[in-house]
């Protein structure tokens, strides 16, 4: 119950910088609803971690927690990696926009 | 009517000139786009005619074809042609492409390998990359028979009306899915490529769909 609640606290956090993001123009809204669901499933997730459990066990898989928490580590970090990604895509088009713009001076 | 060509160009010494010379007669100007080349395409260009830019890093063809048409625009052109430099495509099929945009009968016409002219397409490219780019395109929106055709042309109105993000090769489809969500009239002409080496492999498919996704996010 106490780590639910502290994971449950992470996820706001998250969820409020987001809102930040979205506020301040520093995210479009494609990316801005792919963080929340993202972070919404996550919490979702831990707040029905039992009921999640059980359906672990039915489909084979261990019921212990150790085990959920090691798949919520390999999720963070495709979530890592992708919004790496994301943030080198926008450099990109950065410097694009700036060599363009010495190039036609 | 005032018709630039707008043609990028990165390590093409080879072929630049033959191109420049083809392609100037049928056209108001011409821009060469050299992407921070490491031969003489620029001096080639150049003394070819050409009016040139040279992009001071290497950015990839779609941000040169931007770089160029942003200069097509400030010398006042109505009409704007993207021509490759590698002397694949055929000039003297450059009045046929703007043809509809003269006639006011379309506002972005395309010119496709499928429509009929014989090209000498890599059977892989013909059976496998390009239908799966074709049903890539299609389930994005943009209904065109050829989905990677580089050699396109457009009239002011509608080179104001967006811009190419993708740096890369998915800067075709881009193109094309971008001016289908419009309110363009769009017309395919038939084109011929003579391919002197096989260009875009099934990886660089792989590439084009990975940056269209980021590019779908990052809106």
């Amino acid at each position: 119950m106490f780590q639910q609640a502290i994971a449950l606290i992470f996820i706001a956090i998250f969820i409020w910088r987001l809102f930040q993001q979205k506020k301040h123009k520093q995210i479009g809204n494609n990316e801005f609803i792919l963080w929340l669901s993202f972070w919404s499933l996550g919490a979702l997730a831990i707040i029905f971690i039992r009921f999640l459990d059980q359906v672990l066990v039915s489909v084979g898989f261990s019921g212990s927690g150790i085990n959920f928490l090691l798949y919520l580590a390999v999720i963070s970090l495709f979530y890592f990696v992708f919004k790496l990604r994301l943030k080198l895509s926008k450099l990109e088009k950065n410097l694009t926009d700036l060599v363009r713009e010495i190039t036609l001076k | 009517m005032k018709i630039i060509c707008v043609i990028p160009a990165w390590n093409e010494a080879k072929h630049i000139v033959r191109v420049i010379d083809k392609v100037k007669p049928l056209v108001n100007d011409v821009i060469v786009v050299d992407d921070h080349s490491t031969d003489n395409t620029s001096e080639l260009a150049k003394n070819a005619g050409a009016f040139v830019l040279r992009h001071p890093i290497n950015r990839g063809q779609g941000a040169s074809l931007q770089t160029g048409s942003d200069q097509a625009l400030k010398m006042g052109a109505d009409i704007i042609v993207h021509f490759d430099a590698d002397d694949q495509f055929a000039a003297t099929e450059i009045p046929e492409v703007i043809a509809p945009l003269l006639k006011q009968e379309a506002d972005v016409v395309f010119g496709s390998r499928f429509l009929g002219k014989k090209s000498n397409l890599p059977f892989s490219k013909k059976y496998l990359i390009l239908p799966l780019g074709r049903l890539i395109n299609h389930l994005l929106g943009a209904h065109t028979s050829d989905p990677q055709s580089g050699f396109r042309a457009y009239t002011k109105e509608v080179a104001h009306s967006f811009r190419i993000e993708n740096n890369e090769m998915a800067h075709c489809s881009e193109i094309l899915i971008k001016l289908s969500q419009g309110k363009w009239r769009i017309k395919e002409v038939p084109i011929t490529v003579t391919y002197h080496e096989y260009g875009q492999k099934f990886s660089g498919g792989l590439r084009i769909l990975k940056d269209l996704f980021i590019q779908k996010i990052r809106q």
